[in-house]
């Protein structure tokens, strides 16, 4: 199945971002353009401070493009309300951060209701949910632990949890294994690669090039320009070309 | 997201915040338990008076007292009865008073004289235990009988039966015939330490003429004070526009005058408490300012989950008005219990009554309500991205 078939999730043109400091204004993002289809596993890398948090903001709706067009699964995000914005975050996005941002007075399964919450759905079904999603990432044995008492890996699990809970198109990951030991990172990327085999649609953002290989295409992001070459691509595309049923 | 969403939220973050919560409620809770007892006292006091006032006789009373101007100083017996047919005059009585020793075997002493009518009865609203009332009989006859108050016959009688012995009022000698209803304490002396005779009597026993205290009661409390135009109207026919000649006393008023007093006492010492609790209101207002910012990441987290404006208001507003509701809940508790000990320690009344509870926890809401939507709308309003950032 070619990519042109498959629907496409993300797309922005000519984005531009700049931060205003006073007098001046910077330019983070420099007219990029980005698409991304359902079900790909895309990862934006490049070196510190080169606008990858700020362009994952932007994908996520937390924050708002200066210029340029970015439709969200058909939908343009430009000028919607703060309460739209809240909805879009809420059914189509599901975050995982590289501190992990639990609720530290939260257990783990209280967490990861948390979006549920504000789906507004009723007690039975927000609980239930949420224990698939800690099933899926293998934390149910986990599920009434406060992040204090889990290890990083595991918080990062329950993040992840908390971003399927929802069962939303796109995962925005950006430095998901900055803060874990190489060995856990690894995990959280075995499991990741895991979700995309059963597809689900993510965008990783890392500044670790070996990070960056576990995705099936990579995005090179540099001084606020996003450039592609098809290298990125090619490794992975017949791996899941052969998964059987599908995308 | 839904309101029992909200204050389940609410109660998790206020049991994780034990300390802070409860720092954060004592100045709501000091100012309502102040509130409750101050009020509780005042209101004591208040139906303390109000009691007092009542025992004058009912409120829809009217008493002319007669100074005299010149020679007539008094209206006859008669005179006074004519007031009855004054509209809505339910009945009049008319009344000769003084002081007189009292005499049994060798006990003696002083006690107030009325002579009075059998309208006294139910005019003064004074029955009696035991025996007969005055009956006009006693006045046309000038009969010596007398109905004692219940404190007379004690001093006198010790555990005597009073009923048919004959006491010596200034050397006279009177029938008991009576002994009057208790009715305890009163402004104007209790019936309790009278010794009632017939008007008739009294007249030359206390060796006066004619009538200078006359009790109308009259049957609709809404009338008394069209009563009271015409009763004085009569008046001042009678005594030629004198108008210091005599005096016409309101019981409705007078208890108006002291409800009002009592009022007024009630409202400025809730005023004073109510300063106490826009003080624990600011306090609030305070703690949750620190916690918002405290909390911007908490915030900037649950925005990024889909949290909208008004979910993060009504999460720390409902948390604002749980820790005012707890602090009112638990001051009036301690101020219940504040009252109660100034009641035994000063041997006063005091009283807490229903509403003063709703309207102390109502208003501790309510402050919460308004100290808690400034900062609430301060977290509303935080952009998710610089939330999310802060730490
Ligand atoms: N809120 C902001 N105000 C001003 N400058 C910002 C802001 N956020 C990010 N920047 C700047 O934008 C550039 C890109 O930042 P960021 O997107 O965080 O890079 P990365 O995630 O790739 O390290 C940096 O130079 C940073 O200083
Ligand atoms: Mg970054």
């Amino acid at each position: 199945m070619s990519r042109a078939d498959r629907a496409k999730l993300i797309e922005i043109e000519k984005l531009v971002k700049t931060y205003r400091m006073g007098q001046e204004s910077m330019n983070v993002l420099h007219d990029v353009d980005l698409t991304v289809y359902q079900g790909e596993f895309v990862a934006i890398v490049g070196p510190s401070g080169s606008g990858k948090s700020t362009m994952m903001n932007i994908i996520g709706c937390l924050d708002i493009a200066s210029s340029g067009s970015y439709k969200l699964d058909g939908v343009e995000v430009k000028g919607q309300s703060d309460n739209k914005l809240a909805a879009i975050r809420n059914q189509k996005i599901g975050f995982i951060f590289q501190g992990f941002q639990l609720l530290p007075k939260l257990t783990a399964i209280e967490n990861v209701e948390l979006p549920l919450i504000y789906r507004g759905l009723a007690g039975r079904e927000r609980r239930a949910r949420a224990e698939e999603a800690l099933r899926t990432v293998g934390l149910d044995d986990r599920m009434h632990h406060r992040p204090s008492e889990l290890s990083g890996g595991q918080q990062q699990r329950v993040a992840i949890a908390r971003a399927l809970a929802g069962e939303p198109p796109i995962l925005l990951a950006d430095e998901p294994t900055g803060a874990l030991d190489t060995r856990t990172g690894q995990e959280v990327l075995a499991l990741m690669e895991n979700l995309h085999r059963n597809g689900h649609t993510i965008v990783l953002i890392t500044h670790d090039m070996e990070v960056a290989e576990r995705a099936e295409r990579i995005v090179r992001m540099k001084d606020g320009v996003l450039t592609e070459d098809d290298s990125g691509r090619r490794n992975r595309r017949e791996a899941v070309a052969s998964i059987p049923n599908g995308v | 997201m839904k309101l029992s969403q909200a204050f389940r939220m609410a109660f998790k973050s206020i049991w994780a915040n034990k300390l802070r919560t409860a720092l954060s409620m004592l100045g709501m809770l000091i100012g309502v338990a102040t509130v409750i007892a101050l009020v509780s006292m005042s209101e004591g006091s208040s139906r303390q008076v109000q009691s007092q006032v009542e025992s004058l006789g009912a409120a829809n009373m009217l008493q002319v007292t007669i100074t005299g101007r010149g020679l007539t100083t008094s209206l006859t017996k008669e005179e006074a009865l004519e007031f009855a047919d004054i509209p809505n005059v339910e009945g009049v009585s008319p009344i000769v008073n003084g002081n007189a020793t009292v005499k049994y075997g060798t006990t003696s002493e002083s006690y107030t004289v009325e002579g009075i009518t059998p309208e006294y009865e139910s005019v003064r609203e004074v029955g009696f235990v035991k025996g007969r009332y005055i009956v006009d009989l006693d006045n046309v006859n000038y009969s010596k009988v007398a109905l004692i108050g219940a404190n007379v016959a004690t001093t006198l009688f010790e555990s005597e039966d009073p009923l048919g012995k004959t006491i010596q009022l200034n050397g006279n000698r009177y029938l008991i015939v009576g002994i009057l209803q208790t009715k305890g304490d009163s402004i104007n002396g209790s019936a309790d330490d009278k010794v009632l005779i017939p008007l008739t009597t009294a007249e030359r026993l206390l060796q006066s003429n004619g009538v200078r205290s006359i009790y109308l009661k009259v049957d609709d409390m809404d009338k008394s004070e069209q009563v009271q135009a015409l009763l004085e109207a009569r008046l001042s026919a009678k005594f030629q526009n004198a108008t210091n000649a005599y005096r016409v006393i309101n019981q409705q008023e007078a208890m108006e005058t002291v409800g009002s007093i009592t009022q007024t006492m009630t409202s400025m010492m809730a005023g004073i408490a109510l300063i106490s609790l826009v003080v624990g209101g600011i306090g609030i207002m305070n703690i949750m300012l620190v916690s918002v910012t405290e909390r911007t990441r908490e915030i900037g987290i649950r925005k990024s989950l889909g949290a909208k404006r008004r979910d993060i208001l009504l999460q720390f507003l409902v948390e604002a008005i749980t820790i005012s509701g707890l602090g009112g809940a638990f001051g009036i508790a301690i101020g219940y219990i504040a009252s109660r000990i100034i009641g035994i320690v000063m041997s006063t009344e005091t009283a807490v009554s229903l509403d003063m509870v709703w309207e102390a926890f109502a208003f501790s809401a309510g402050v919460g309500v308004i100290f808690g939507i400034f900062p609430a709308n301060k977290a509303a309003r935080l952009r998710p991205v610089d939330a999310l950032r802060h730490d």
